[in-house]
């Protein structure tokens, strides 16, 4: 390969080395035949959810239209993206609510969450629908790796009784194949680091550390071709390829550090061995994968339950040691209430440090964020009263220099959630006549 | 679908409401009887609707749905109102009501819809609403344009909904066995063709000689509601709306009897048949086994004894509100 050759460097050029290794590349300029018409980036979706509502008060921006005043609390931490996204209100999830079936909000509003419909109550003969992701993902997930990606932080058994009668398949999955048949997210970096990389070959803990003491990097194993390829690139693009090799080492680097810290504190544990004890750590882990994952167009659909809906999970990494559900139902009261919006902002913390690294990660003329949509949300309101109307919902990023961020836009109240999900269909390729409740897209103008 | 509900007894009867409350007096009326109703468990208000895009009009709404939902004035409310853009549809009787001043001279009603956006999609709220109702425990009581009822009807998916969860459509609209178009069905007769020709219940019409046999009483508005001390919003629209003394046609109030107590022989029924909307917007009707359709006929016998539940229904108090409340959603069954 030359420097300009005319003939471009295939956009599914992987790495390639000895087992099973393969690394894809990010999008490169050698990818494109020199003076030729450049492909635009492919667009991206990814959803990231957080469980057990959020502090509405401190989430809300009040005015609507351009961002002009200070973020609330809890969105303070993404500041430094007002202007790649747009806070949407009043979408509802009528699916989410009782419906007849009586208590069971969390089960019901995750079941719903991207499948759009009521889920069956029961812990055995579950049955949801496919969810929005998976028609995304049936439609062009032959042009990537992996059709999608279902990754999650927390928890994900099938089986048993999660929330008052509904099973932990809807509190701890986001991605459905089929109305029976739900995509349990990865947890461990490390089984996502093998899903990438390598054989896809999930280790026990035991083989995996004993593995680990002779590991070498997975660049090692692809070292010829990157040879080969770096003298087939320009300045530009060796920079960038040695960026994004970087990027996968400092992963590495982050595993290794997990799986060590990990023997440390329990040599014993049942936690999945690549899993930081640190919530902060496995977030930056794997949203750096998803990142990876995005950049080398491996799969343009991920979900990313954060944590699962309901979850207890206690954050001593901020010093509050009571579990996030039992704090959401805090009746009023100033001291839980304080602990709710600590915990929703230290999420949107954390998400800030991920749309940094997207936003850094140029690509062609402008950066992954541009060419992502981003969406983080919650399948209710106000947690503690079980809301699902005017779910906390932020888009972004440009999907492509399609959206125009910036701003708060509200729709009327009832608003399916469904038509945003119709919207997102449409621009991921995927333009869908019905899905769920939906009462047809969102208004065009409002987000374009 | 089943019902779900717990317990052993279904909850009374929810209707679902939408009416041009800009134009017709008996859509105002027809909240209160159904807050009358309500008071005495034989139904219950699961969603109140507007039949035009009107601003205005869904603030006066939202002033009688809070007034009747036990919030202080300038509650919000969840309010239906059809897509569209509020535009040159404000009738004087929205502008003189609300202009109405408080002894403090600030505005005696006031609403926290300030935009379409603080209101429901009335085809959205309308079906989502039906979805948290036993299967047959709900009517829809139609005062207006059947607008609405039509995007309802074509949402996708809302029709199988619709026969399972409706008992009956009321339509108080249109004239019977014939007579002169009427203003609701003459606004949109496609939507009025279409509704007559597709709703997928037993629906019953209320022409406008019912409302005109049986109207509301001026003289209940002068002595009925003197337990109010406060300022009451059905008075207030009723003055509001023509000058006193009148008695108001209320085909919207048969409309509810009927849908609420549809056994009780407060009318007459006609044969099944089938009712068509002419290109003028004039009703007819054609009797014929096979029709999912009839219409309300006044029995003289009955008058004092409708109008009398009329005038108690309509002026009773707030019914009490108890549970916790879970904001503006949708009234559900449990």
């Amino acid at each position: 390969m030359g420097i300009i050759t005319g003939k471009a460097i295939p956009r599914r050029t992987f790495l390639r080395g000895v087992g099973a290794a393969a690394i894809g590349l990010p999008f490169l300029d050698a990818m494109s035949p020199a003076f030729a018409f450049r492909a635009a980036p492919p667009v991206r979706l990814a959803f990231l959810y957080v469980p057990n509502g959020i502090d509405m008060k401190n989430w809300n921006i009040e005015q609507e239209g351009a961002f002009s005043a200070a973020f609330p609390r809890v969105m303070k931490p993404l500041e430094a993206f007002r202007d790649d996204m747009i806070q949407i209100g009043n979408l509802t999830h009528n699916s989410g609510r009782a419906l007849l079936d009586g208590a069971g909000d969390h089960g019901r509003c995750s079941g719903s969450y991207l499948t759009g419909i009521q889920v069956k109550k029961t812990t055995v003969d579950i049955k949801a629908s496919i969810s929005c992701d998976q028609i995304i993902a049936n439609k062009i997930g032959d042009q990537t790796r992996f059709a999608s990606l279902e990754l999650g932080m927390d928890d994900s058994r099938q089986a048993g009784d999660c929330d008052s009668g509904y099973s932990c398949a809807y509190t701890n999955n986001l991605a459905w194949r089929s109305e029976t048949q739900p995509l349990p997210p990865i947890l461990d970096p490390r089984a996502l680091f093998e899903r990438l990389f390598g054989t896809g070959v999930v280790l026990s803990p035991e083989e995996a550390a004993r593995q680990a003491r002779y590991r070498r990097s997975i660049l090692d194993f692809v070292i010829g071709d990157t040879k080969k390829l770096q003298t087939s690139l320009g300045p530009t693009d060796k920079r960038k390829l040695d960026e994004y090799l970087s990027s996968i080492r400092e992963v590495e680097r982050q595993l290794e550090k997990a799986e060590k810290e990990n023997q440390a504190v329990n040599p014993g544990m049942d936690k999945p061995y690549g899993v930081p004890p640190d919530f902060a750590e496995h977030f930056k882990l794997m949203t750096d994968m998803m990142l990876i994952a995005f950049q080398a167009d491996m799969t343009r659909v991920v979900t990313f339950m954060m944590t699962r809906e309901g979850t207890s999970r206690s954050y001593r990494e901020i010093g509050i040691a009571d579990g996030h559900h039992p704090c959401t139902h805090h009746q009023g009261k100033p001291d839980l209430m304080e602990k709710v919006t600590q915990i929703n902002e230290y999420h949107t913390r954390q998400l800030a440090g991920f749309l940094e690294r997207l936003k850094s990660t140029k690509e062609g003329d402008s950066n992954l964020l541009d060419n992502s949509m981003i969406v983080y949300g919650a399948g209710l309101s106000d947690g503690n009263r079980h809301l699902h109307e005017d779910l906390p919902t932020l888009l972004i990023g440009r999907g492509g220099n399609h959206f125009k961020p910036g701003r708060r836009v509200i729709f009327r109240k009832e608003t399916p959630m469904c038509n945003f999900h119709l919207t997102l269909m449409d621009r991921m390729g995927v333009p869908t006549e019905h899905f769920g409740d939906a009462s047809g897209p969102l208004e065009a103008a409002s987000l374009t | 679908m089943q019902a779900r509900g717990r317990g052993t007894a279904p909850p009374p009867l929810g209707i679902a409401l939408e009416g041009d409350l800009a134009r017709r007096i008996d859509v105002a009326l027809a909240v209160a009887m159904l807050n009358g109703f309500a008071t005495k468990s034989e139904a219950r208000s699961i969603a109140f609707s507007i039949s035009r895009p009107s601003l205005k009009t869904a603030q006066i709404a939202d002033v009688l749905a809070g007034f009747y939902a036990g919030r202080p004035l300038g509650g919000s409310a969840m309010i239906g109102m059809p897509e569209g853009e509020p535009a040159g549809d404000d009738t004087p009787f929205l502008n003189t009501l609300l202009a109405i001043k408080g002894a403090d001279g600030t505005p005696q009603y006031t609403s926290n819809i300030r935009r379409p956006l603080d209101t429901a999609d009335d085809c959205v709220l309308i079906r989502n609403v039906l979805l948290a109702q036993n299967d047959g425990n709900a009517s829809i009581v139609l005062a207006g344009p059947a607008t609405g009822m039509v995007r309802l009807l074509e949402l996708y998916g809302s029709r199988p909904q619709i026969s399972v969860k409706v008992k009956q459509l009321v339509v108080a609209a249109g004239s019977f066995p014939a007579g002169a178009a009427e203003p609701s069905i003459k606004s949109d007769v496609a939507a009025a063709r279409k509704l007559f020709a597709e709703w997928p219940t037993p629906l019953v019409a209320v022409g406008s000689e019912v409302g005109t046999a049986l109207p509301y009483p001026g003289s209940s508005i002068e002595k009925d509601f003197a337990w109010a001390t406060a300022p009451h919003p059905v008075v207030d629209a009723y003055r509001a709306f023509k000058p006193m003394p009148y008695d108001a046609p209320a085909a919207a109030l048969a409309a509810v009897l009927y849908a609420v107590h549809p056994g009780d022989d407060y009318f007459k029924l006609s044969e099944p048949g089938t009712i068509s909307v002419l290109d003028d917007g004039r009703t007819q009707f054609t009797a014929g086994a096979e029709g999912k359709h009839r219409y309300l006929i006044v029995d003289p016998a009955q008058k004092d004894r409708v109008i009398k539940l009329y005038t108690d229904m309509v002026s009773a108090a707030p019914a009490p509100r108890g549970g916790r409340g879970r904001g503006a959603m949708p009234e559900a069954e449990e």
